[in-house]
Formats: structure tokens, sequence, C-alpha cells
């Protein structure tokens, strides 16, 4: 008999998703998907309201990375009053990079300590009451605090910008509204807080699982400064394909319509970007840690840039296509966001009041920044009054849609495919899988409300004969 | 037992923006402005870094809407470490956060939490006139705790 699998809630992922896995008459899986079952409606609902308030309101997006929207907004919207990055004061342009980075360093270490490290210190196959960070509290308490640490020290960055931890305001169009104080900036002077070590000796001890598990070719997608270095605030796109070969050459962020456009599928609220030039089937590319690092020519500050280096030696390839790869790749990131902070928080610009620069007026800005879950496009269009007619989200979790759904299939065939009895350490893999991206799917749909996320099983006369529904 | 003091914590948790949802930051906005006697902090929901936070404090109180009917409109309680981990570690109970207060840091600040119930839940900002009139309530009688404990002088 055929059967079908649903996760639904997927857990420890931001956003309601659902997994479905369809069976054949002797257990084979014949197919699998990864939906989105929530409605978008941000880009719709924001047309009509005047320029100035998008960077505000575009925050109301998402509770874990309201500091992306907001500055990719900005972005966008200093186009709009006739300011190019490069037009920006230093003490604004540095500010806002100050801001980003140690979102991304909160946001990483939220992640890595909150929704990953269950998987990684116990195992995929788990018992429930093991797989939360209670139970890592538990078993690793250095661990548990440094994560604490870190994203206390990120969110206390931002607060200071921003005025609020969450939902802050920092950005205005064309600059920032006010600067950091030398007070400020001699709190935060402090700290070694990364725990490399125990992701080294983590993936010593698991090599085989983390070289094979959800592997799949994929195209990559980044930013990259003027040297092809990585860079996460303002850059160049860069593509490659799952050799390393270019797909997007460096190019400007203003010219992404050129070479981006977005599939629909009928099962899913997400979008399917891909390359227009290489198509829907092969252009699609994944986004984030694991992108960035593969399309780097290396990263700018001295210690990432070491651990990025001892990195592609122990995985041995120029571009790494393995899912798991992307904790480590998570953790270098938050190193090299920690060495560009202590930069900034060096750099004496920042406590500088020149903050806002004026231009001519346009009637449309893009704002592509290097968000903590991979690329983030804001594209606006407004009229001669100022009031917005059009607006285009491309979120980093939409980027790496065909990426979960890949990684999925790849669980499904491998791990779920004629096993007999489907176990929960079975399923918990579909969701170990997913989370290596760290969808952030009320973004990716720009919804509201609670957002759980579930599986089921349906036989091959699509009958409903197996369902696992988190938190129930 | 509630001192009063700058080393009680009043931690409202809600939103503003969705009705009765900001009653635990109304009750907080009350005290802010006495920053002699209380900090104050404002969450959308508890996070497990508000561990850390706590274990600086002698007292906490979370404060933060009811959707349960209660009987006075309100409900005072000590609270308790409990660890009870839901299918999502986003959003933590006080419980949670206190267990985790004492696993990591070895800190058990004395905490209580004042529920307040609501009525409606929907994107709408300002609050029901019964929750308003809860809130009273409940502010009333916070306010008679930290009389009793604390004498005005006059």
């Amino acid at each position: 008999m055929n059967r079908k699998v649903v996760i639904d809630p997927v857990t420890r992922v931001e956003g309601h998703g659902r997994v479905t896995i369809h069976l054949d008459e002797y257990g084979k899986v014949h197919d699998s998907f990864f939906h989105i079952v929530e409605f978008r409606g941000f880009e719709r609902f924001i047309q009509g309201h005047p320029y100035w308030e998008a960077p505000v309101l575009v925050q109301r997006l998402c509770g874990i990375c309201p500091v992306s929207h907001h500055l990719a907004a900005a972005k966008a919207i200093d186009q709009l009053v006739g300011i190019d990055p490069e037009d920006l004061s230093p003490a604004a342009f540095k500010l806002r990079k100050l801001m980003h980075y140690a979102q991304i360093f909160q946001s990483h270490a939220l992640h890595f300590f909150y929704l990953a490290s269950p998987d990684l210190l116990f195992g995929a196959d788990a018992p429930v009451d093991k797989r939360n960070v209670f139970a890592v509290a538990v078993a690793d308490k250095e661990l548990a605090r440094k994560g604490i640490l870190m994203r206390k020290f990120g969110q206390e960055i931002i607060q200071v910008i921003a005025g609020k931890k969450i939902h802050g305001v920092a950005a205005v169009p064309g600059g920032v509204h006010h600067p950091f104080t030398i007070k400020d900036r001699d709190y935060f002077l402090n700290g070694d807080l990364i725990p490399m070590r125990f992701m080294k000796g983590y993936h010593e001890k698991n090599r085989a699982w983390l070289d094979t598990f959800a592997a799949f070719p994929s195209g990559h997608l980044g930013m990259v400064d003027d040297q092809g270095n990585l860079e996460l605030y303002h850059g160049k796109l860069r593509a490659i394909d799952n050799e390393g070969k270019i797909t997007l050459p460096d190019v400007s962020t203003n010219d992404y319509l050129k070479y981006f456009t977005e599939g629909v599928e009928r099962w899913s609220y997400m979008k399917f970007p891909y390359l227009k030039e290489i198509g829907r089937e092969h252009g699609w590319n994944r986004v984030g840690p694991i992108a960035r690092l593969n399309i780097c020519n290396a990263i700018p500050t001295p210690l990432a840039e070491k651990e990025r280096q001892e990195y592609i030696a122990f995985s041995g390839q120029k571009v790494n296509n393995s899912t798991l790869y992307s904790h480590w790749a998570r953790l270098i990131e938050i190193l090299h966001c920690a060495e560009v902070i202590k930069m900034l928080l060096h750099d004496e610009d920042i406590l500088n009041d020149d903050l806002v620069r004026e231009g001519v007026k346009r009637l449309e800005g893009i704002g592509i920044i290097e968000a903590p879950r991979g690329t983030l496009t804001h594209h606006y269009q407004v009229d001669e009054k100022g009031m917005i007619t059009r607006c285009n989200l491309i979120v980093s979790t939409t980027h790496n849609n065909e990426a979960m759904n890949q990684a999925v299939r790849w669980v499904a065939n491998n791990v779920i495919s004629q096993k007999g009895t489907i176990t929960d350490g079975m399923l918990n893999q579909v969701e170990v899988a997913i989370r290596a991206y760290d969808p952030c799917l009320s973004c990716a749909t720009q919804a509201l409300g609670q957002m759980p996320l579930k599986l089921e099983i349906y036989n091959h006369l699509d009958e409903l004969i197996g369902e696992h529904v988190k938190g129930e | 037992m509630l001192k009063g003091n700058k080393r009680t914590l009043l931690i409202g948790i809600g939103n503003y923006g969705r009705s009765d949802d900001g009653l635990g930051w109304e009750f907080v906005d009350v005290f802010a402005s006495h920053d002699d006697l209380f900090d104050v902090e404002y969450r959308y929901q508890l996070q497990i870094e508000d561990a850390e936070l706590i274990t600086q404090y002698d007292e906490v109180i979370f404060v933060d809407a009811s959707q349960k009917p209660l009987s006075e409109g309100f409900s005072w309680y000590k609270c308790k470490p409990a660890m009870t981990a839901a299918f999502t570690t986003h959003k933590l109970e006080p419980e949670m956060v206190l267990w985790l207060a004492d696993d990591l840091y070895g800190r058990q600040p004395t905490a209580h939490v004042m529920a307040i119930e609501g009525n409606t839940w929907e994107l709408n900002h300002g609050l029901s006139d019964n929750a308003r009139d809860n809130l009273v309530n409940a502010i009333a009688y916070f306010m008679a705790l930290i009389n009793k404990l604390e004498p005005q002088e006059v």
C-alpha cells in the first residue's frame, strides 16, 4: 500500500511549514514536498504608504531579523532620496554596518545554540525530551552560557543604536538618527566568545555523517566586496555552480532584476527564485553561511579567514555542498562579525554626528544585504508624492526554498524509503535537514501569528495514513 | 517578599499592537517612571537570555495578559522554577526562565507573576474596556503590596 508522510509542525525553525512524503505500495519514496502554508501579504499592503515608513513597517515581518529588513529597506529608501551607499556619511555607513553585523552575530548565535545544538549534542535520534535547549543547559552549561552571552552582546549593540533590541529604529532616509557614545563603545569592547573548538571537535567525531547528510549539488549565491571577499552589508552579487564556476559575475545589486526571476508551485506560498539565464531546473541557489563561504575569495578579517582555511581543508572541497557544514560556516561568520564589530567600535567615525545626507529624489530604490540567512532584496517604486506603488521582497529563505526541498528529498530517499517502520528519529532527520538552513518562514511568506510545522504520510491512493504533529 | 527597590525587575510581556496583549506593557508603563524603585523591561516573549538578566536582581515580577478567565480579573502568584520545554523554545514561560537561571548561573531570584485577564487579541492598538478595568485593579493591588511592605514617608 502506498503511504504519505507529513511532518507538521517542523520545529526549531522560524515560521509555519509542513512536509509531506509520498510512498508507493512498497514503501519506497516517490515524492516529497516542503510546503509553506502561510499567505504572503506584505508586498501588497505596504503599497500606498509613504516611502519613509517602509524601514519601520517591514521590521514587523520578523521578530528575529527585523534589523535585516530595516536596513535592506533603508538602503532602498536612501536611493529614493538620491543617496547611494557610497554617498552615506562615514558615521551613518559604519553605524548601520555595526548594527547589521551585531544582528548577524546574535541571530547566528540564536540558531546555533538554541535551535541546532540539541541535534549536534544528542544526535538526530535522541528522545524528544532531549531535543531542546534545556537539555543542552544540563549537558553542557558552558556552551549554553556562551550562547546566552553572545546573543545578549549582539542584541545590546542593536539596542544602543536602534533604541530597542527588537523593532527599534536606527536608519532614516539618507543616514541614521544618532551616533554611538564613548560610554556605549567602551561597554562592548571585550571578549572571546566563539566556541570554534566545540565545532571542530564535533566535526572530527562525526565527519562521515556531516559529509554525506543531505549533500546534493546546487548553485550558491551571496555578496562580495570589490576584491571578491566576503561582504555582508554592501557589495556585488556573485553566484557559482556546484563546482565553483561563476554563474553571476559580481554584478551590481541594482541590476538584480536582469538576472533573477521567481517560479511558483501550486503546493507552496513560498516562491522559487532562480537565475533566468540558467533556468528554473538548475538556476536556483543556496544562500546563507555555506553559500557565502563557497563564493568568496577570502574573509577580510584574519581570525575568521584562518578558520575558513581550516574549514576548506577539512572538507577537502572547493565548493561545499553538504548541508550540515552550514553550522560550522555559521560559527565562522560569527567570528568574522565579532572581528568587524571590534574594528567598528574602535573607529572614531561612529562617534561623529554627521549622520544624514540628502540628494535628488528618484522614483525607484533597491536595497540588498546579506541577512543572517542569506541574500535579502527590498525593491520599492514610488509616485511623485513619495507613496509606494510597488514593492518586491525576495527574502533569504525564499532562495533556499529549492535547497530545503532537495534536503527533504535526500532524507526521504536515504533515511525513510523502504525502511518499514518510520521512527520519530527518522522524522527528526527531516527537520535536521531543514533546520540547517535556519529558515525564517514567517519572513519568506511575510505572515503574522503563531507558525508551527507538521509532517504527514500518504499512501499511493493519496490517503493520509500517518501524521506527526509537534507540540501535541 | 516584594521589596520595591532597585533590586527588583518588572518584565512586561506582550504587544501593544495586539489589543489586550498590551496589558503587560501597560502595567509596566505605570512603574517605568519610578526608576528609583524598579528596573523595567518590555518583551514580546520571554527568551532564554532573560535567564541571565534576572540573575542580576533579588526579585523579579513577570506581568502578562491572560487568555483564561481570572476570578478577580487578575492573578498574583509566586513563580517556581520548572523545566517544561514546549515545542518551541522561542517562547518561554517564567517558570522556565527561573529554572534556567538556577541551572546555568546558580541564582534564583524571588519571582512572582501578575497575570491580567484580557479579552481581545486582534491587530489593534488600545485595551478593551474590561481589560482596562482589570489593569486598574491589578495596579491597585500591586500598589497596596508595595505600600504594605515599604511604607511611603509623608
